[in-house]
């Protein structure tokens, strides 16, 4: 369970301060995932940076399995927006550097294996795909074994076919391996297939303007629905009173 | 392999360019001015294979030398460069310093370093180092400081160490611009190896260095030019080299995107 409370992230000091959440408070509960929408730039990704320890509050506090987050914590597995794949290491390295950064053993090959990499362990992030290199992504958070997995925007500039398959895939990883999960995109259809409940974020500095139940999520074939349709059209309507 | 055979039929094509060059100029001397001026290849080869055995010292000496002060000029400006480029701190503090001293060139400091090293080898290597030492340090400190953010945040939210962000983010990625940049200072290197063996080699043998080889022979311009194309053939060797280990170590940076779905 993850428990935010009164978050307040202010960068800069002085005349320069920039706030860039005020006050935000969210719960997400065990094995819940939860989708992050809101205007670009109203500060998504550094709630999920302060979640995931990189960043300190200013004030309020962050609370996950009841422990207060005072730093990277190893049960929290954090996917970047670009994969933040380094080019000089092959895709096995890749996908094993957060598991040899804090000292262990273990390998990412059955990993890699499940998200179709099996063959292209040898070969660098240059070579691949951009959706392959999104998957060696996910490879390195899951060879973690994480509790809480962070996502910040894991399908932006991707093709649709694309987008939808890794859509999927996250879907799929959710059910089969049971993470507490915070998603952020500023893509709708994304939030409501990936969320069961949705939080709208303000324009900056970001506090949380509304929460969209959406039951639907997970359901087989819930992108085709009437439900999903309406749900992607309400939370359309939530961000268009919300600025740009 | 094909691509390793046609790179070098390259280097045989301006091989011979350069001699072909050479040899025109030479005539083109000789017959303005009515006597030997710039000695002919073929003179300056006939030389050089008589004089063989103290111009393969002279080669090894000066190789050796180069070698270490290229390894002792890394070995200290890597990691200072590194530091000051990512540590925005630092970078406050020292850049202004670096570029200062940057371009204040060893060569005007010859007096005061024969004084306080003497005219052993310690003399030599510190002009080498110095002028290859601050290439290093502002090639390491220019790209340390550009490194992609996301990079890091990928280390760092696996829990990295400070020194593991240098070992797995800060170092690799500016390994290729700090080997470039040293393939660039091999020039400038063997021109302060040139003089560091002439005006801090007097005591010396011809065998002792290029540099010392070819002022050794002054007035036999053949000898002495067999040393000069000793010395173009020493910063060949080097450029090669600090190829071969860019292409071994940044083996990232030569592969094609091949694709895949």
């Amino acid at each position: 369970m993850i428990e935010v409370d009164g978050l307040t992230l202010i960068y800069g000091r002085g005349g320069t301060a920039v706030p860039a959440v005020a006050g935000l408070s969210m719960v997400v509960d065990s094995y819940e995932l939860v989708s992050v929408v809101g205007p670009s730039g109203c500060g998504k990704t550094t709630l999920l940076f302060a979640l995931d320890g990189l960043l300190a509050p200013t004030a309020g506090r962050i609370r996950m399995h009841g422990e207060e987050v005072r730093g990277v914590r190893r049960d929290v597995a954090l996917i970047l927006q670009d994969a933040g794949l380094l080019p000089w290491k092959t895709v096995r390295a890749n996908a094993e550097l957060s598991l040899r950064i804090q000292g262990r053993k273990e390998t990412a090959g059955k990993v890699l294996a499940e998200l179709g990499l099996a063959g292209f362990e040898k070969r660098y992030p240059s070579e691949l795909s951009e959706g392959m290199k999104r998957r060696v992504g996910i490879a390195r958070a899951l060879a973690l074994q994480p509790r809480v997995m962070l996502m910040d925007e894991p399908t932006a500039n991707l093709d649709s076919i694309t987008r939808e398959h890794i859509q999927n895939l996250i879907l799929g990883l959710w059910w089969e391996m049971g993470f507490t999960g915070v998603l952020v995109t500023h893509d709708m259809e994304e939030a409501v297939f990936l969320g069961k409940r949705i939080l709208v974020l303000s324009a900056r500095p970001a506090r949380v303007v509304e929460v969209i139940e959406n039951p639907g999520m997970g359901e087989p074939g819930y992108r085709g629905t009437p439900e999903f349709v309406s749900q992607v059209a309400h939370l359309r309507q939530v961000l268009g009173g919300n600025g740009p | 392999m094909t691509r390793t055979l046609r790179l070098a039929f390259y280097y045989l094509v301006a091989m011979a360019a350069v001699i072909g060059l050479w040899w025109g100029a030479s005539w083109l001397l000789e017959t303005t001015r009515e006597r030997e001026i710039l000695p002919s290849p073929w003179v300056t080869f006939r030389a050089a294979v008589a004089n063989l055995g103290t111009l393969a010292s002279a080669f090894g000496s000066s190789a050796l030398r180069f070698l270490v002060a290229l390894a002792v000029a890394f070995l200290l400006g890597l990691p200072l460069g590194l530091v000051v480029g990512f540590e925005p701190k630092l970078d406050r503090y020292l850049s202004p310093l670096i570029y200062l001293l940057y371009p204040m060139p060893p060569v005007a400091l010859l007096l005061f370093l024969y004084l306080a090293f003497g005219l052993g080898e310690v003399v030599r290597l510190v002009v080498v180092v110095m002028a290859l030492f601050f290439q290093v340090v502002v090639a390491a400190q220019g790209a340390a400081k550009y490194i992609v953010p996301s990079h890091v945040t990928s280390v760092r939210s696996a829990g990295a160490t400070r020194w593991q962000i240098y070992r797995h983010v800060v170092l690799p990625a500016t390994l290729p611009s700090v080997l470039t940049a040293a393939r660039v200072s091999v020039g400038l290197g063997i021109t302060m190896l040139y003089i560091a063996e002439t005006k801090l080699g007097l005591l010396l043998g011809p065998g002792a260095g290029l540099g010392r080889f070819i002022e050794y022979y002054t007035f036999r311009g053949d000898i002495s030019l067999a040393g000069v194309v000793g010395l173009a053939l020493l910063g060949l060797l080097f450029y090669v080299v600090l190829e071969l280990l860019e292409r071994v170590l940044c083996r990232w940076k030569f592969v094609g995107a091949r694709g895949g779905a």
